[in-house]
């Protein structure tokens, strides 16, 4: 016995000795770490104030010896081809940039994953951080990008001249965090892609009826799926929405709000006058909506499986061509829509109609919101953010531009009496086969590096910069398409919808870009109101028609129970200080 | 960590040696067994970085943690975290279907694999027993997600069961088996019996093959029968495995993951389907909330100890086996 209890503590004494040599080489090595990182930023600010002087004359002439960066995108991005595709190999020429890019898989939103980045302190060079941008601030991630801009970006300058002030922070913080890159500036609309969404074979077979409100749309449904209830052998499905994680808020939840004439607001409906936000559920009008759809589920006509199925079911249900009806925007079925396209069912792909709850309302879906999107930032963990500046202010260049929306010249576009055009096998390629189209040619995949104008600005040869613009919309369509909008005397669907014209710019931008603050009540409150109407809405949808009042209600009750008047109150207090800084304006 | 005197002479060491001399034989005992000491070194050093360094991080439960600062930076809050987290209605709906799910797939996961595996040693023929346990345990390769997808769509109001449901004339009516709140924990276990059982069975198997041959014989001279030679030789035989596996899963009652609840879940069933794992997700880590998330994990530790030295305790006193 003795002899094991010597035994033993030697074993131990030998167990803490390694544990103290290792718990000193993790020190060390924290110590290593540290300097060396001081010393990249060190050796990155002699190098930055030193070619500061240099880029004065021109910003042309900038390093182009090869350097990687690596970038992580909070949009799945399927058709990402390690920028082997034309357009890739263009910009890596021009720019000596190489984007060793991650994106976040399926629906994810990047949420979990830069959660996890600002825990370990491990970013890429690069991000597009969507809605998770307010994490990685308050982390001290990302590089305030106020001067870069200013020293090395006239591009990005020039084009962002007027909004300025859009791209700060908040009224308290106001460096420039990101660049916003996920919409067009001075964006017209010249298409539709949202409203609610009926299949072509419908309209036409119907003689092209009249679709405003929500009674019109359940008619046309009722009246097809009576006449044929079978799609090749399968039950057709009259209407199919997707009830799957954050998807729901597409297809389910904001068209609650978009159905009763209020703008995009994220989660909540701000009064326009008072600035007083409140979550967009609690609008009576919209509790009409729900009721409309609890009456559409109890006819029969919303299929069943919507709140049990998941994202992929959702979406082959669409590619089969059997469901009639959807409520949804177009990016969110488009690689559905896209299958359809290719399996030459053009009569099974998509309209779409401003429909609303009855014709007091207005659809407000092309009301311009300014410029406010998410955008790309450069974190700590850049080397060289000067580097990194310079690329994106390049693909922000009229020569970036054209090549990030056109392609290359000569292959997948020609310049014909100085007009860009593209060619019809190149156009049909686009069209019909997209998601091959897109990983060969790489157009349509870099749109999310660099902020670009939108759709109908012309640059200096008189050509618009992107690929939309009227004559190439209506290009784009199917002859099914053409056909259906023939019908409704219109050329695009845009002309069916209430034009940006008559609506007012929004003061306050889109508020599901306002970043909000991570500590505090406000995220807790906000992920339990969340998972309240996660679970209530299908209750609501799915509720005998008689209890449909009762169950709207609890409801209501329970998101105040969860202490939602104390949220919507932080958050008013936000969208005011937000008008203040977009507009200058003094709100009380 | 209990290493074994690799050379007799070791423990033949008087213990009357003066201080000096038991250093000595300390560290010559070291220089004699270097090689022993060396080999169990990388683990010593594995177990310590992977299991005991991690630990530190408890200290983030007791702060209101801010991923940019240091650690002096960081401001104490004390029992804060565990405070609100012991006053939130939903962690408790958490807690229950968490133990209830890891509870039945805890029962189900016993007596499905010994059941099996009992059965199984009985069948004489070679190949049909050979066969039947690969195909059995292919099942636990299949990844969760095409699982789900498997069940969602067989439990579809199309699926295969419904049509055997109104075939057979048992329902009338397709029913909607994800829809149904209630049923969730069943269709979960159920799930779990399918996949792992097979797998779960190849452990008892082993323990079986074990068993002394002469003891059957033995038996069926003083005339037992089949069920008589099951109950008195084959569950006899293999108590020992059974136990130490329960002790052992006991300990892993509150961290049952989350990818089956979450694939086979949906907004319906929510309040039916959410694990502790998938709270400290939500709740901690997507929200940026980190002392939040681990003042949770920190909780599953150290009531899965418990629940460990508990069951270990219960069983050394009543059914003298244990694993420490």
């Amino acid at each position: 016995m003795k002899w094991n209890s010597t035994k033993s503590l030697s074993s131990l004494s030998l167990l803490t000795l390694s544990g103290a040599l290792l718990l000193s080489g993790c020190g060390q090595n924290n110590n290593g770490d540290s300097a060396s990182n001081s010393g990249s930023s060190a050796s990155a600010s002699p190098s930055g104030s030193g070619s500061a002087s240099a880029s004065s004359d021109a910003g042309a002439q900038m390093d182009t010896t090869p350097i990687t960066f690596s970038f992580f995108g909070a949009d799945a991005s399927p058709n990402w081809n390690n920028m082997q595709d034309d357009v890739g190999k263009a910009i890596t020429a021009k720019t000596g940039v190489t984007i060793n890019a991650e994106y976040d898989v399926a629906s994810g939103g990047g949420q979990s994953k830069i959660a996890l980045m600002a825990a370990s302190g491990q970013y890429p060079d690069i991000i597009f951080a969507k809605g998770e941008l307010g994490k990685l601030v308050d982390a001290g991630a990302i590089i305030d990008l106020t001067d870069l801009i200013d020293k090395y970006a006239p591009h990005i300058k020039a084009m962002m001249k007027d909004n300025m002030n859009r791209l700060k922070y908040s009224n308290d913080d106001q460096s420039i965090y990101a660049i916003p890159t996920n919409g067009g500036v001075n964006n017209q609309y010249f298409d539709a892609t949202g409203g609610f969404e009926v299949q072509l074979r419908v309209l036409k077979e119907l003689g092209y009826p009249q679709i405003k409100t929500v009674q019109d749309y359940e008619n046309v449904l009722k009246e097809y799926v009576a006449k044929h209830p079978t799609t090749d052998g399968q039950p057709t499905i009259p209407l199919l929405l997707n009830g799957d994680g954050w998807k729901r808020m597409i297809t389910i939840t904001n068209p609650g709000f978009i159905a009763t004439g209020a703008p995009d607001d994220g989660e909540y409906y701000v009064d326009p006058t008072t600035y007083k936000a409140e979550l967009h559920y609690k609008r009576p009008e919209e509790k009409d909506y729900f009721k409309w759809l609890n009456h559409m589920y109890n006819e029969g006509l919303l299929d069943k499986d919507t709140f049990v199925e998941k994202d992929d079911q959702y979406q082959a249900k669409i590619a089969s061509g059997r469901v009639l009806g959807l409520i949804s925007q177009e990016w969110e079925y488009g690689n559905a829509e896209n299958s359809l396209k290719s399996a030459g069912k053009n009569d099974e792909t998509y309209g779409h109609f401003p429909v609303t709850l009855n014709d007091q309302y207005q659809d407000h879906e092309l009301q311009s919101v300014g410029v406010d999107f998410s955008g790309i930032s450069i974190t700590t963990a850049c080397k060289d953010p000067v580097r990194a500046i310079q690329f994106l202010d390049w693909l922000a260049s009229d020569e970036g531009q054209v090549l990030v929306n056109w392609g290359v010249e000569g292959k997948q576009y020609n310049i014909v009496n100085g007009q860009r055009v593209i060619p019809a096998d190149v156009q049909n390629a686009k069209v019909n086969d997209n998601s091959n189209f897109a990983k060969t040619t790489g157009v349509g995949l870099y749109t999310t590096f660099a902020p670009h104008y939108g759709d109908g600005v012309k640059d200096s040869t008189g050509n618009y910069y992107t690929t939309n613009f009227p004559d190439q919309i209506v290009a784009s369509y199917s002859d099914a398409e053409k056909e259906a909008l023939k019908g409704y005397n219109a050329t695009t669907w845009k002309d069916l919808f209430p034009s940006e014209k008559d609506l007012p710019v929004k003061e306050w931008g889109a508020l599901y870009n306002m970043q909000v603050p991570t500590d505090g009540d406000y995220a807790v409150i906000y992920q339990k109101t969340q998972e309240i109407v996660d679970k209530s809405i299908p209750k609501v949808i799915l509720a005998k028609p008689e209890d449909f009042d009762k169950t709207y209600d609890q409801f209501i009750s329970d998101l105040n129970k969860a202490g939602a008047e104390k949220m919507e109150a932080t958050y008013t207090d936000l969208v005011k200080s937000r008008v203040k800084l977009f507009t200058g304006k003094d709100v009380q | 960590m209990d290493s074994q005197p690799a050379f007799p002479s070791t423990g033949r060491v008087s213990a009357t040696g003066a201080s000096a001399r038991k250093k000595n034989r300390f560290w010559s005992d070291i220089l004699r067994q270097k090689y022993l000491y060396l080999m169990s070194l990388p683990f010593v050093i594995w177990l310590f970085i992977f299991n005991y360094v991690p630990i530190w991080g408890w200290t983030m439960a007791f702060q209101n943690y801010k991923p940019a600062k240091s650690f002096s930076e960081q401001k104490w809050v004390g029992f804060d975290q565990f405070k609100t987290l012991f006053h939130d209605d939903q962690f408790y709906r958490v807690l229950r279907n968490t133990l209830a799910m890891s509870g039945l797939s805890l029962v189900a996961g016993f007596i499905f694999p010994i059941l099996f595996a009992v059965l199984l040693n009985e069948v004489k023929s070679m190949p049909f027993k050979r066969i039947t346990q690969t195909i059995s345990y292919l099942p636990h390769f299949v990844s969760w997600v095409v699982v789900a997808g498997i069940v969602t769509s067989m439990l579809s109001l199309d699926g295969v069961v419904n049509h055997l449901l109104t075939w057979l004339h048992i329902s009338d009516e397709p029913i909607q088996f994800m829809a149904k709140p209630h049923w969730f924990w069943g269709i979960v276990t159920g799930s779990d019996i399918w996949k792992e059982t097979g797998w779960n069975a190849i452990i008892y198997l082993a323990a079986i093959t074990g068993i002394d041959k002469e003891l059957y014989e033995a038996a069926r001279v003083d005339g037992a029968g089949r069920f008589r030679q099951i109950w008195n030789i084959t569950l006899p035989g293999i108590r020992s495995t059974i136990m130490v596996l329960f002790i052992m899963s006991i300990g892993h009652l509150l961290s049952i993951g989350y990818e089956k609840q979450m694939l086979l879940g949906n907004n319906l069933v929510s309040d039916y389907s959410q694990v502790l794992d998938l709270y400290a997700l939500n709740y901690g880590i997507k929200i940026a909330h980190f002392s939040y998330g681990t003042a949770i994990s920190m909780f599953n530790s150290v009531v899965s100890v418990i629940l460990l030295f508990a069951a270990n305790g219960l069983f050394k006193k009543f059914a003298k086996e244990s694993i420490m």
